[in-house]
C-alpha cells in the first residue's frame, strides 16, 4: 500500500522551480494558429491513454472515498453524517489519531533530512572521478531498495531481537553493558524504524543525486577549489545549489512516502509499544480492517493525509523558490 | 535498436487489444463460478471451496476431512485455498464492503475472536447453521459462544484454544518440584514457586510478548469475566478480574518469573532454546514445543493457575482458536453436511488428525476414542489429549462482540503504560475511553 | 579531497547496506532454530530448505505470476506513460500544464482509502482474480508521466520540426525518431516500475481472491501464517523473492543512472 515507492512519491507539478530552472528555455509560444491547434489536439490524443487510466483508476475511487468520508456507520450500514463533516470533527478528539500523526511527523522530521543528506554525501563521494570500485559501491548501497517489505521487516526484526545479532555484537564489542530492548521501548523502536527506512531508501535517493551530479560541470567545482575553497566548502557552496532542483524533487517524494508510511510500522514494529511507533496509514488500516470496520472515518483520515502532503509540497516549493 | 523500439511499440499497440480479449474471457470465467467456486453455478457439482491458513494444521485437517467425507460421497472434492488469517479478514471486508459476495468461497475459517465482529457488521457474508445436523451441545459452551449471535449458530468450532500450562519437568526437578505442585494452584502460588525455581536454577518460568494482552486476557476469562458486558458495553474500568489480572501480570514481570520479549519469534525461541521452563498458552503451542526434539520426555502439562480473590475464578481458560463458517455464497446443504459429517461427527477424522498434526478436537465425543487416551512420550507418557479436552469443558465463556479488537488493543496499550509506571486505574480509564470513542461516531 | 574519511564512510554505508542481505543469504542455508539464534555462518540446509519450500508452497506458479504481473506492468506502463510524457512536452500548452498538476494529485492519497471503490470497479467488470486487475492500476502513474516529460525536454525540438517537414506523421515521429534515442529513460522507468510491481503487496492479495493466481509476496505471508514457522525456509523464500528485482537493477543500472540524468537535464 503506502510504501514509499517511486510511483507513490509525489513528483513536482509543472510550474515548480525544479523544472523551471533545469529545463532548457522553451521557445516563446505565439497565439495558436490552425495548424498549432491541430497539433495541440494531437497532443491531447497522446495524453489520452495515460490520463484516462489515471482519471478512471485514481480519481474516480478518490471521489468515492471523498463521499465515503462524509458518511458514518459500521460495515455496510452507511448513511450521510449529520453534520456532514462529523468524521473530520471526530478526528480532533481522537487520541490515537493525534499520536500516530505525531509519530509520523517525528519520522518525517528526522528521517527525511538525514536520508537526503546521507544520500547527497554518498553521491558526491561516488561522483569523484578518481574513486575506485565505483560500481561496486553504488551497487552495494542501492541493493536494499530492491528488497520487498516482508523480507526486510523480517530481517530487521530478527537482527534487533533481545538476543539478536545487534545486541550480541554491541555487548560483545563492549559498547553496551547489557542488551537493549530495541523494539520494546518507544525511543528505540522509533529509532529502529528510522534505521530501516534509511537502509531501504538512502541508496534509492543516492541514485537520483548521482544522476543529477553528472549534469553538473565539474569545472565550476575545480574553479572554486582554485579560489581556495576546501572540498567541503566547494560541495556546500557550489555543488549543492546546482542540485537544488533534484533535492527538492527527492524531498517532496520522500515527504509523500513518509506520510503514507505503512509497511514498516505494520511489519517491523507492529506499531508498538503502546502505539507509539504507529503511523497514520497504519492506523487507517486498523480502522478499516482490524477494528470494527469504519470506512467513513478511514476515508476522512486518508483525506487528512492527502491535505498534509499537498500542503507540505506547496511549502517545499515555496521555500525552494525563495532561495533562488 | 530501431527495430527493438518498433517491436516495443507494436507490442504496446497490440497489448490493449489483447487485454480487452482476455478481459472478456476473464469476465465469463468469473461468472461461471471461477471466483468463489461455490456460487449458484457450481451448486450440485460436489465441490466445496475453502479458505484456511496453516498447511501443517488447518489445511492438513481439511484434507483428511475430505477423505473421510469421500467414503460416503466418492465424487466429493475440496478446493482448498491457503489464505493467511489477516488476508481472510481483508478479503471478507473488501467483498462485503463492495457487495461482491459472489466471490466468496463455500466455507472459510475464522478466528474465534473476530467471529462476532464479522457477523454483526457483515451478516451478508454468512449462512447460518440452523437446520444443519451439527449438534452444538457436543461442543464446549464457551467455544460455541464465539460464533453464536442472537442464539443463531454461525460456526462449527475447530481449532482448540484451551489453555494449558506446559512445564519442563527436568528443570522443576532441579528445584525440587513436580507437576503436581503446579496443578490447581493460584497465580500467587505460581509466583512463589516461580521465584524459588528462579533462585535455584536461574531459569524464569514464563516468557511473553511485551505489550501483548494474551496472558492477562486469559486470566480474565479464567474468572468468567470479559472486556465487554452482555450488551457489548466495555467493562474495562471497575472490572475486578481485569484489575487482578493486570496486577498479577505486573508482579510476574517484576519478580522476574516472566521475561518479556518483543516478537512472536522471540517468544517461541525462549521455549525451544530452554530459556524458560514453562509457558501458559493455548494447547496449540504444543506444536512449537514439540519442534525441539531434544526436549522429548522433558515436558508435562497441567491446568492454568487461577486468579486470587476473584469471584468465579477457575483453573481453565482459552486463547485463540478458530471455527468454520459457511458463506452466503455456498452450496449450503453440501457445506452443512460436510461439516456435520466430519468436524462435528467423525471420531475417525479426529483420530487421524490428532497424531498427524497435533490438531485437537473441540468436539467432545472425539475424546472418548483410544487415540486421545494414548500416552504421549514427548510429555513423559501422560495422556495429555484427553486431559485437555476435559479442561475445555470447564472453560468459562467470554463476551467478544463487535469491538473485541478495539478492547484488546486498548488493554494492551494500558498494560504497556502500567509497566512503564502509569497508575493502573488511570491507564484503564484511558483504555475504556479509547474503546468508547472507537464505538461512537 | 579527504580521501580516507570518504572511503571510510563509503565502506561503512556499503557494509551496512549489504550486511542484512548477507544475513538473509546465510539464513537460507540454516535451520529454523539456527536462524532464530542469529547464526552468521553458512550452513548445510539449503537443499533441505528448498525441498520444504517447494513441497509446502506453489513456488513455480507464484514465480510465474509475479513475473507476468511485473513484466506486464512494466511494458504497458512504459508504452502508456512515455507517449503521454512526450505529448505533455512536445505539444506543450498552459492547459496541459494545469492538467498535469491535477494528475499529480492522484499519488497523494493513501491506497487503503481507494481500495474498496477500486475493488468494486474491478468486480463489476468481472476482473477479480485476474492478473489484469493487478496490472491495470499500476500502469499509469503520474510519476512516470512526469519522468518522461522531463526527459523529453532534452530532446531537440529542431529534430521534430525537421521530421515534420519531411512529412512524417506525429505518431511516426514519436515512434521512429524519439523512441530510439530515449533508451536510458526507458531503462530508468523500467527499473522503478518493475521493482514496485514485483514487491506490490496489499492490492494483489485483495483482488486475487482465488489462489489459482498467487504472487511471491503472498506466498511469503502464507509461510508465516502457521503456528509453527520454518525460518530457514522462510529466509530462502525471501531470498528467492528478492533476487529478480535485484537482477533487473543490476542489468539496467548503467542505463538507469543515465535515464534519470536525462530526465533532469
Amino acid at each position: 500500500m503506502a510504501r514509499p515507492t517511486a510511483t507513490a512519491r509525489r513528483p513536482v507539478p509543472e510550474d515548480a522551480p525544479v523544472t523551471g530552472t533545469v529545463a532548457a528555455p522553451l521557445p516563446p509560444r505565439p497565439k495558436l494558429s490552425r495548424l498549432e491547434r491541430r497539433k495541440s489536439l494531437t497532443g491531447w490524443a497522446f495524453l489520452l491513454p495515460a490520463s484516462l487510466l489515471i482519471l478512471w483508476l485514481s480519481f474516480w475511487p478518490m471521489i468515492q472515498a471523498a463521499i465515503l468520508s462524509l458518511q458514518t456507520g459500521r460495515g455496510t450500514r452507511l448513511s450521510f453524517a449529520e453534520p456532514l463533516w462529523s468524521n473530520y470533527q471526530r478526528l480532533l478528539e481522537d487520541e490515537t489519531f493525534r499520536l500516530t500523526l505525531q509519530n509520523t511527523f517525528i519520522y518525517l522530521v528526522i528521517q527525511v533530512p538525514l536520508m537526503l543528506i546521507m544520500a547527497l554525501v554518498l553521491a558526491n563521494l561516488l561522483n569523484n572521478p578518481n574513486l575506485r570500485f565505483k560500481s561496486m559501491w553504488r551497487t552495494a548501497i542501492f541493493l536494499p531498495s530492491a528488497v520487498g517489505l516482508v523480507s526486510y521487516a523480517l530481517v530487521f526484526r530478527t537482527m534487533f531481537a533481545n538476543d539478536g545479532l545487534v545486541n550480541d555484537l554491541l555487548v560483545g564489542v563492549g559498547i553496551l553493558d547489557s542488551p537493549v530492548n530495541w523494539l520494546g521501548q518507544t525511543g528505540t523502536a522509533r529509532f529502529v524504524l528510522v534505521l530501516g527506512l534509511l537502509w531501504r531508501w538512502t541508496g534509492y535517493n543516492m541514485i537520483f543525486y548521482l544522476a543529477a551530479l553528472q549534469t553538473i560541470d565539474r569545472s565550476t567545482i575545480e574553479a572554486a577549489k582554485i579560489d581556495g575553497a576546501s572540498s567541503a566548502k566547494a560541495f556546500w557552496y557550489v555543488t549543492v545549489p546546482q542540485l537544488k532542483p533534484m533535492i527538492l524533487l527527492t524531498a517532496i517524494m520522500s515527504t509523500n512516502g513518509t506520510l503514507q508510511l505503512f509497511d514498516e510500522s505494520y511489519a517491523l514494529t507492529a506499531g508498538g509499544p503502546a502505539n507509539t511507533s504507529m503511523t497514520i496509514s497504519h492506523y487507517l488500516y486498523q480502522v478499516s480492517f482490524r477494528n470494527s470496520p469504519n470506512f467513513g472515518y478511514a476515508s476522512a483520515i486518508s483525506y487528512v493525509i492527502l491535505i498534509i502532503v499537498a500542503a507540505l509540497a506547496v511549502v517545499q516549493l515555496k521555500v525552494g523558490d525563495k532561495r533562488d | 535498436m530501431r527495430t527493438s523500439a518498433r517491436k516495443l511499440v507494436a507490442l504496446g499497440a497490440v497489448l490493449p487489444l489483447g487485454l480487452a480479449l482476455v478481459a472478456c474471457s476473464g469476465g465469463s470465467d468469473g461468472g461461471s463460478g471461477g471466483g468463489g467456486g461455490g456460487g449458484g453455478g457450481a451448486e450440485g457439482d460436489n465441490t466445496l471451496t475453502v479458505w484456511a491458513w496453516d498447511p501443517a494444521f488447518n489445511i492438513y485437517a481439511l484434507e483428511e476431512a475430505e477423505k473421510v467425507y469421500q467414503q460416503e460421497n466418492p465424487d466429493f472434492t475440496l478446493d482448498i485455498q491457503e489464505v493467511p488469517w489477516e488476508d481472510v479478514q481483508t478479503r471478507l471486508t473488501t467483498l462485503a464492503q463492495s457487495q461482491q459476495t459472489g466471490e466468496l468461497p463455500d466455507i472459510f475459517l475464522m478466528q474465534n475472536n473476530a467471529f462476532q465482529k464479522n457477523v454483526l457488521n457483515y451478516p451478508d457474508l454468512f449462512s447460518d447453521l440452523e437446520g444443519s445436523d451439527v449438534d452444538f451441545s457436543e461442543f464446549p459452551e464457551s467455544v460455541v459462544a464465539y460464533s453464536t449471535v442472537d442464539d443463531v449458530h454461525y460456526g462449527v468450532p475447530f481449532d482448540n484454544g484451551t489453555a494449558v500450562t506446559a512445564l519442563r519437568t527436568d528443570v522443576l526437578e532441579q528445584a525440587g518440584y513436580t507437576v503436581d505442585d503446579f496443578t490447581d494452584i493460584t497465580w500467587d502460588e505460581f509466583i512463589t514457586l516461580g521465584e524459588d525455581v528462579l533462585a535455584k536454577t536461574g531459569q524464569p518460568l514464563l516468557s511473553g510478548q511485551a505489550g501483548s494482552a494474551d496472558l492477562p486476557v486469559m486470566m480474565l476469562q479464567s474468572a468468567g469475566a470479559s472486556l465487554f458486558d452482555e450488551e457489548g458495553n466495555p467493562t474495562i474500568v471497575d472490572n475486578e478480574a481485569l484489575t487482578a489480572a493486570i496486577d498479577t501480570y505486573q508482579r510476574l514481570v517484576e519478580s522476574g518469573v516472566l521475561v518479556e520479549v518483543n516478537t512472536w519469534d522471540e517468544y517461541i525461541n525462549t521455549l525451544v532454546n530452554s530459556t524458560v521452563a514453562a509457558t501458559v498458552n493455548g494447547v496449540w503451542i504444543l506444536g512449537s514445543i514439540q519442534s525441539a526434539e531434544d526436549q522429548a520426555g522433558k515436558w508435562a502439562i497441567t491446568n492454568v493457575p487461577s486468579l486470587d480473590g476473584v469471584d468465579g475464578a477457575t483453573n481453565y481458560t482459552a486463547n485463540g482458536g478458530s471455527s468454520w463458517a459457511i458463506s452466503s455464497n455456498a452450496d449450503v446443504e453440501l457445506a452443512q453436511d460436510f461439516l456435520a459429517t466430519t468436524f462435528a461427527g467423525s471420531s475417525e477424522f479426529y483420530d487421524t488428525i490428532l497424531p498427524g498434526a497435533g490438531a485437537l478436537a473441540n468436539w467432545i465425543p472425539a475424546s472418548e476414542s483410544d487415540v486421545y487416551s494414548e500416552p504421549q512420550e514427548f510429555f513423559g507418557g501422560d495422556a495429555i489429549y484427553s486431559k485437555v479436552v476435559g479442561y475445555a469443558e470447564e472453560v468459562p465463556s467470554n463476551n467478544t462482540g463487535a469491538y473485541y479488537y478495539e478492547g484488546r488493543d486498548a488493554v494492551s496499550v494500558a498494560i504497556t503504560n502500567i509497566m512503564n509506571g502509569t497508575d493502573p486505574e488511570a491507564a484503564l480509564a484511558e483504555a475504556q475511553s479509547t474503546v468508547e470513542f472507537a464505538m461512537g461516531g | 579531497m579527504q580521501k580516507v574519511p570518504g572511503y571510510v564512510f563509503l565502506a561503512f554505508a556499503a557494509v551496512a547496506s549489504v550486511f542484512p542481505l548477507y544475513f538473509m543469504v546465510v539464513s537460507a542455508t540454516n535451520t529454523s532454530n539456527e536462524v532464530l539464534a542469529s547464526k552468521l555462518l553458512p550452513g548445510t540446509h539449503l537443499l533441505e530448505n528448498f525441498q520444504t519450500l517447494v513441497g509446502a508452497q506453489p513456488l513455480g506458479t507464484a514465480l510465474w505470476y509475479s513475473a507476468i504481473i511485473a513484466v506486464g506492468t512494466t511494458v504497458l506502463a512504459l508504452a502508456v506513460t512515455s507517449i503521454a510524457g512526450y505529448g505533455f512536452e512536445v505539444f506543450h500548452t498552459k492547459a496541459k500544464d494545469r492538467f498535469m498538476a491535477l494528475l499529480l494529485l492522484a499519488i497523494m492519497i493513501p491506497f487503503a482509502a481507494t481500495m474498496i471503490p477500486l475493488f468494486r470497479m474491478f468486480a463489476d467488470l468481472g476482473l477479480v482474480n485476474s492478473w489484469i486487475a493487478v496490472v491495470l492500476p499500476a500502469i499509469s502513474t503520474p510519476f512516470l508521466v512526469l519522468l518522461f516529460r522531463q526527459a523529453s525536454r532534452s530532446f531537440p525540438h529542431e529534430v521534430i520540426e525537421a521530421a515534420r517537414i519531411d512529412g512524417l506523421k506525429e505518431l511516426q515521429i514519436f515512434l521512429r525518431i524519439y523512441l530510439p534515442t530515449m533508451r536510458p529513460t526507458f531503462a530508468a522507468a523500467a527499473v522503478i516500475t518493475f521493482m514496485t510491481a514485483w514487491n506490490n503487496f496489499l492490492w494483489p492479495k485483495v483482488v486475487l481472491v482465488n489462489n489459482d493466481v498467487q504472487t511471491l509476496p503472498m506466498l511469503l505471508t502464507n509461510i508465516q501464517a502457521g503456528y509453527v514457522t520454518d525460518y530457514g525456509m522462510l529466509m530462502l523464500a525471501v531470498l528467492i523473492a528478492s533476487l529478480p528485482a535485484m537482477v533487473v537493477f543490476l542489468a539496467l543500472q548503467k542505463s538507469f543512472a543515465e535515464g534519470i540524468t536525462g530526465a533532469i537535464k
